[in-house]
């Protein structure tokens, strides 16, 4: 994947922020279940909130919400939605 | 509703499907006697209701052979045939990552599908769709029930079934398993109208290899030929689970071969997994948009109830208010059943057995001193594990289980476990035998074995009333304290226990936690009370044998007698074989201050649940006559029993209101503050020996319900291992409590 300038990594990223998905690293533990979930290039995703004791994270990818650590989110690397809700 | 009419398949890229061999297997499907039907679908799909709507009372559930994954079948009539239903297990997809996963992947190659039916949620198309597309690739016919389609409408989401089934080729029918809505007709549409659906075509260098490895498994008769495409597909995808099951099997060339292919794609700058992820989505995507026109998404009752259950300040609160509630309503709703049944319901059965068996002595003794305390215990537990199990039930199915995962994972990571350990461990506060079974949501077999092996030393209700008449006894104007740090110190050792584990012989496997946090739903109820009625009768049916066994034991060496000149079954504890067994053992408790027969004596029944320690202590230091069951009338039974019965409802109604009210720790320590026990354990014990006690039935072993259901989990090795470790543990615990104790107290 070519880097881009925009690209951060999905962890970064504060509640209520949005993006589209880059690419995954390809060492990431949870690789093959995160792409049969739909974290695939170019698929939208949205940080709700943090867990009140700062980490999971609760993120919307399409219709379905899902809990990540922020350590496996360190893994995805993202190009935030201008002005994204 | 109705099931839309499979129309012939629209295909918007090149059809693989034989509509020959299509046809003749719709065919032999209907003159097929005993079809099997694999049910598939997602988490959350609300599978398990629809089944049950379905399948109803012909729904058995066992475990599947060799691990603990419930397996749900039905023999259903229907007509002439007899339908063979199997409901697999809830995957996201055929490449499995839990114990569950890999049950549905093994069934759908290994079970001999005559048609497959996918329970799809309505309101989340596009995911459930990625399982679908994969499905049908198996070239087995299928049928969509398209769940939960009131939820979708409520979202603002309509989906339309018949572009649906336009769209993947196979029927769909609309149903709401809470409401049994479409599902008398499911599985006539499943039978009659299933079809081997379209098949999605990925890129071309993907679909040459494929179909070069689909051209070697022609002759492996092994590899069940409707499994072809998808057993190619796999293997370029690289599934770990897969490759070991191919290479037990002895099919390393056809790994080698996958290899191969795997290797040349990605110098080509294609990675499999990615390229065939990426294309089911691109087409679930596809699907999706033309079956559910675009809506404007309300605000959906889920996402206001997860700002306050998810809130940075009100959440922990909340999530601790709702433990603190499930606790209540076992101690207020569960315990006047649980003293029915352990007294006045035994009372009553041991005076008929007692009047019934006069002529047989020691028929009766038996019968009097065994079998009825032993199948009196197994009961006993029962009506805490049912308002545990229905609890549990409750948290799981209405969705909150999975928050409480997300809200408590942060503090479980030190031990490498996720946020999904913390609940058997707050249930075992409760009851540990529901709690060894709710392990079952944690993906990895290492972290269920960890969390069962410290359960135990969560402090279940059964050790209160040891902890409240000890207090009651040494330390009267200090009792709230003394129970509180028992609590307290059982979850120290137990954490402590298990990152030694982890240091030692469990490391945690793998890394990376996620969880779906699904949306609220409000269970139904028949379902929540089929489930914890089936886990409760489960664990009745398997306790009993361990703990009667238990119970004869004691009782068998209660009745020996040790001295001569006495008659088996007539000597007095201190006399008989239990007595100067528990005399041998006692000086390995001198160090921690309690080194005398009767201490010792009362932990060995304490084996068989805690609280029966109590009892024990009274028997042998008030001498009072293990109970001596009067001959009993059958119409003086029936009144005590019916006297009894309507008391334990009135005490568990009567308590209801207080369940909103803050629960009072020590309130009931001044009440047993003047019991002759109190007054002779004050008199038997020193504060220091007392709170050593107390520290070693903490902590010493779990009780056998709890070993039995280890064993039923985790085999027979880890349950003993756990009891050795933890009778080690707690002699140590109590050995420093003492030590230091005695120079304080």
């Amino acid at each position: 994947m070519i880097g881009f300038m925009g690209d951060v990594t999905l962890d970064t990223l504060k509640p209520g922020a949005a993006a589209h998905v880059v690419a995954l690293d390809a060492r990431h533990p949870l690789r093959r279940r995160l792409l049969e979930l739909g974290f695939i290039r170019g698929a939208r995703v949205e940080v709700m909130r943090f867990a009140p004791l700062g980490d999971p994270v609760h993120l919307r990818l399409g219709r379905t919400d899902l809990a990540l650590r922020a350590a496996d989110l360190h893994g995805v690397t993202v190009r935030a939605v201008q002005g994204g809700v | 509703m109705t099931a839309s009419p499979p129309p012939s398949p629209r295909l918007p890229t090149a059809p693989r499907v034989d509509e020959v061999a299509c046809a003749a297997t719709v065919a032999r499907l209907r003159a097929h006697r005993e079809p099997r039907v694999l049910v598939v679908g997602n988490p959350n799909t609300g599978k398990s209701t629809l089944i049950n709507a379905v399948a109803g009372t012909h729904l058995k559930v066992g475990n599947w052979s060799g691990v603990t994954v419930e397996k749900r079948e039905a023999h259903l009539k229907r007509g002439e045939q007899t339908i063979h239903l199997l409901d697999l297990p809830g995957a996201y997809s055929l490449s499995p990552h839990t114990p569950e996963e890999l049950i549905t992947r093994t069934a759908l190659l290994d079970e001999a599908p005559d048609v497959l039916l996918n329970v799809v949620d309505a309101g989340n198309l596009e995911r459930n769709l990625y399982l679908t597309l994969q499905l049908l690739e198996f070239r087995v016919p299928l049928t969509i029930a398209l769940n939960l389609v009131d939820e979708a409408r409520n979202k603002g989401l309509e989906v339309d079934a018949g572009a649906l089934s336009a769209q993947l080729g196979v029927p769909v029918v609309e149903t709401v398993g809470v409401k049994s809505l479409g599902t008398a007709g499911l599985l006539d549409a499943t039978l009659s109208g299933a079809q081997v659906g379209a098949v999605l075509r990925y890129p071309d260098a993907i679909e040459a290899a494929a179909a070069e490895l689909e051209g070697r498994m022609v002759n492996l008769s092994t590899l069940p030929p409707h499994a072809h495409r998808y057993l190619a597909l796999s293997l370029l995808e690289g599934d770990p689970s897969l490759r070991g099951r191919l290479s037990a099997t002895g099919h390393t060339d056809l790994l080698d071969a996958a290899d191969a292919h795997r290797a040349a794609l990605e110098l080509a700058g294609l990675d499999p997994l990615i390229e065939i992820a990426e294309a089911r989505y691109a087409r679930a995507g596809e699907i999706a948009r033309l079956a559910v026109p675009q809506a404007e998404l309300k605000l959906t009752l889920t996402e206001k109830l997860d700002k306050l259950a998810l809130h940075p300040w009100l959440g922990i609160p909340i999530f601790l208010a709702l433990v603190l509630t499930v606790f209540r309503l076992t101690f207020t709703v569960a315990a006047p059943f649980v003293d029915l049944i352990g007294g006045p319901l035994q009372d009553v059965a041991s005076g008929w057995a007692a009047g019934l068996l006069g002529w047989a002595p020691l028929l009766k003794d038996i019968v009097v001193g065994a079998i009825i305390p032993g199948v009196g215990t197994v009961l006993s537990f029962l009506p805490t594990l049912l308002v545990l199990y229905l609890a549990m039930s409750f948290l799981e199915d209405s969705g909150y289980m999975a928050r409480a995962a997300f809200l408590a994972d942060r503090s479980m990571r030190g031990l490498g476990l996720d946020g999904r350990a913390f609940i058997p461990l707050i249930l075992g506060f409760g009851c540990n035998v529901p709690a060894v079974y709710a392990t079952r949501t944690l993906e990895r077999k290492s972290d269920r074995v960890l969390v069962s092996m410290i359960l135990p030393f969560m402090s279940c209700s059964a050790r209160l009333p040891v902890y409240v008449i000890f207090s009651a006894a040494l330390f009267p104007h200090a009792g709230a304290w003394i129970v509180w740090s028992m609590y307290v110190l059982g979850m120290a050792v137990a954490f402590a226990f298990a990152w030694v584990l982890r240091k030692t012989s469990l490391p945690a496997e793998g890394s990376g936690v996620l969880l779906e946090l699904p949306p609220y739903r409000f269970p139904a109820w028949k379902v929540m009370w089929t489930h914890a009625a089936r886990r409760t009768a489960s664990f009745a049916k398997r306790a009993r044998t361990t703990v009667l066994a238990t119970v004869a034991v004691v009782w068998v060496l209660l009745s020996i007698p040790a001295v001569s000149g006495q008659a088996f079954g007539e000597v007095a504890p201190a006399q008989s074989l239990f007595g100067r067994v528990s005399q041998a053992i006692s000086p390995v408790f001198a160090p921690l201050g309690f080194g005398n027969w009767q201490a010792t004596g009362a932990l060995v029944p304490g084996f068989i649940a805690k609280e029966v320690v109590v009892g024990t202590l009274g028997q042998i230091y008030l001498g009072e006559e293990a109970k001596r069951a009067a001959p009993l009338g059958f119409a003086q039974g029936v009144e005590q029993t019916a006297l009894a019965t309507w008391n334990a409802v009135k005490t568990s109604v009567q308590a209801l209101p207080t369940l909103i009210a803050l629960p009072s720790f020590g309130a009931d320590s001044s009440a047993e503050q003047k019991t002759p026990l109190a007054a002779a354990l004050a008199r038997a014990f020193t504060p220091a020996a007392g709170l050593a006690y107390l520290v070693f039935v903490l902590l010493y072993t779990p009780c056998v319900a709890t070993i039995g259901a280890m064993q039923a989990e985790h085999g027979r090795r880890v349950a003993w291992l756990t009891v050795a470790y933890e009778m080690g543990i707690a002699w140590v615990a109590g050995l420093i409590v003492y030590q230091i104790a005695r120079h304080f107290l």
